[in-house]
């Protein structure tokens, strides 16, 4: 095959492949190894069934048979050794699946998917579009970018340095609620919801989250006006900290403006870390040494 | 076929299934059990699937009538369809390959899962071990978060100046090595106990002396995240994982429904987790 003899040309080991030499095998195996972390792009947030079955079919020829699942909706194929890595990424690419989410870039954005019942608005086109405006750009320290269709936030936007949660305003009809139904009551855990004379008001304890539209069985409360909440500058790991509230209610265009913004500002601002040689600092130290105020537009 | 697995969707007759693998490996799947997914995604589903946070992948749109055959299906691949609801979830582990882990956690995840996949809880909860101080399973944000430490020493063996533990890209991660003409020099004030530098020291000049576990508890994510604290530190796997059995034994008997880990340390403080 003469098109099987090209060389594959690939800007790589910088991006996907995780500093990849399996540092107590070097001298037992002698052939250098490497974990390929992949994703499906443009991000859409599933695997068709194709692409699961290229990660296998990859994974049985130049791996080890084993999957990794990461944390951040990759999948990472172990021990594939450094001569296969070409023949693996071809195969891959050709399913649709690339390397990415390693190294300090924009990791591989999470978003929760949209048909989990839970969730107030749908994320996972914003998300992709977030992906293919920003998604694998180089930065000075790794970046994650989280959407959440619902204040759950299985995809942890609290620990991540942009995290993004779907919230909304309740729409309260004007009808009386059924006697006795407190199902509203129950679920709402910021003590938002009054009932009086049989008609439910939110005070202002209300932390946009919906949970109560989605647990009444009348239909007097029902989902409004949707928008996001940004959160910037969380993170995970060795040090955890929680995000801090960057816009409360902004709509899918200024999430772009938003992402954009902050990734800029981070990008000049951030310089290396006290007393390191290399390690750059990430958002959440940039936002400790010059204030939230200097990412506000 | 219980509840545990399978979640609501939006289209009617219509489930989400979260399957885990169960065999041979917990916190991975095998490269069969992947193509058995992607044919239960194309014949009873919509042709995706999800990769969830906790090591789980979402297979959407199945039709309830067809559960039973999917879940003998899986059974027949060591795979099981679980992780939702008021019980233990998944326990998630990190990688073995990873060049940064220091003790491999996939044995232990395997053994907790097996013992208490199927306890009920008062409320949902989630174990994490991680092999390193990075926890890139998020150790520290779960209810009950391990993370396997190293404590390195310099030997006698002498330094070969190849530099390998302080440059990029396998250097140390938190800046506690200086390399300087008489050898290696350890900050411990900086150094998290990830243990790669003796992984990466070809001459044995930084080696391990022994390894540990931290235990943390009450963490949690969602709408309120709380950060978890340190509970204690313990010398090896055996003890971390009876330790856990008897925080979840002290849980389910204090906790009252729906609470977890995190909000019962709220109410009652720490001292339930001492003898």
């Amino acid at each position: 095959m003469a098109e099987g003899n090209e060389k594959f040309e690939l800007e790589m080991p910088k991006v996907g492949i995780i500093k990849g030499v399996l540092a107590r095998d070097i001298e037992i195996v002698g052939d250098k190894s490497v974990s390929l972390r992949t994703s499906a792009r443009p991000y859409r947030n599933v695997y068709t069934a194709a692409q699961l079955r290229t990660i296998k079919s990859v994974v049985e020829k130049y791996g080890s048979g084993k999957v990794h699942l990461t944390a951040r909706h990759n999948l990472e194929i172990p021990e594939i050794g450094q001569k296969n890595v070409d023949r693996a990424l071809r195969e891959l690419y050709s399913a649709g699946l690339f390397p990415g989410g390693a190294g300090t870039s924009v990791r591989n954005i999470f978003t929760c998917p949209d048909w989990c019942s839970k969730g107030i608005r749908p994320v996972q086109e914003i998300g992709g579009m977030i992906s293919k405006n920003f998604g694998d750009l180089d930065m000075p320290n790794k970046v994650t970018i989280s959407f959440a269709g619902c204040s759950n936030g299985c995809s942890r936007p609290h620990n991540c340095d942009i995290g993004i949660i779907a919230v909304g305003k309740t729409a309260v009809s004007a009808d009386r609620c059924p006697d006795g139904c407190a199902a509203c009551l129950g679920v709402c855990r910021f003590e938002a919801i009054e009932k009086i004379d049989g008609m439910v008001a939110l005070n202002g304890n209300c932390a946009d989250c919906c949970k109560c539209a989605e647990a009444c069985p009348h239909g007097r409360l029902t989902v409004g006006v949707t928008g996001f909440r940004v959160f910037i500058g969380g993170k995970e790991g060795s040090t955890v900290r929680f995000g801090v509230k960057y816009a409360d209610f902004a709509d899918d265009f200024e999430i772009l403006e938003i992402v954009d913004r902050v990734l800029n500002h981070y990008r000049e601002n951030a310089r290396l870390r006290d007393g390191s040689s290399r390690k750059k600092e990430r958002l959440a130290e940039v936002i400790d040494r010059l204030g939230i105020e200097s990412f506000l537009p | 076929m219980s509840g545990n697995g399978i979640v609501t969707g939006r289209a009617k007759g219509r489930v989400t299934l979260r399957i885990r693998s169960i065999e041979p490996y917990t916190s991975e799947f095998t490269a069969g059990q992947i193509g058995v997914i992607a044919d239960i995604a194309e014949q009873y589903g919509s042709g995706a699937a999800h990769v969830t946070p906790r090591q789980t992948i979402e297979v959407p749109h199945i039709g309830i009538d067809e559960l039973p055959v999917i879940e003998r299906l899986l059974a027949g691949h060591g795979l099981s369809a679980g992780s939702t609801g008021q019980y233990l979830r998944n326990v998630a582990a990190c990688s073995m390959w990873c060049l940064y882990n220091v003790s491999p956690m996939r044995g232990a995840a395997q053994k907790l899962n097996s013992l208490l996949s199927e306890k009920t809880l008062p409320g949902k909860t989630n174990i994490s071990l991680s092999g390193c101080d990075f926890s890139c399973v998020r150790s520290r944000t779960s209810d009950i978060g391990v993370i396997a430490r190293a404590l390195i020493v310099k030997t006698e063996k002498p330094c070969k100046q190849c530099s390998l533990c302080v440059k990029e890209p396998l250097g140390c991660q938190a800046d506690a090595i200086t390399l300087t003409r008489e050898g290696v020099h350890i900050d411990r004030r900086k150094c998290v106990r990830c243990g790669f530098c003796s992984g990466i020291c070809r001459p044995g000049t930084i080696a391990v002396k022994a390894r540990e576990f931290d235990i943390f508890v009450g963490g949690n994510g969602g709408v309120k995240p709380r950060e978890a604290l340190l509970h204690c530190t313990v010398p090896s796997e055996e003890d971390a994982l009876e330790l856990i059995g008897k925080i979840l034994d002290r849980y389910s008997s204090l906790a009252e429904k729906g609470e977890r880990i995190g909000d019962l340390i709220e109410r009652a403080g720490m001292g339930w987790l001492e003898d």
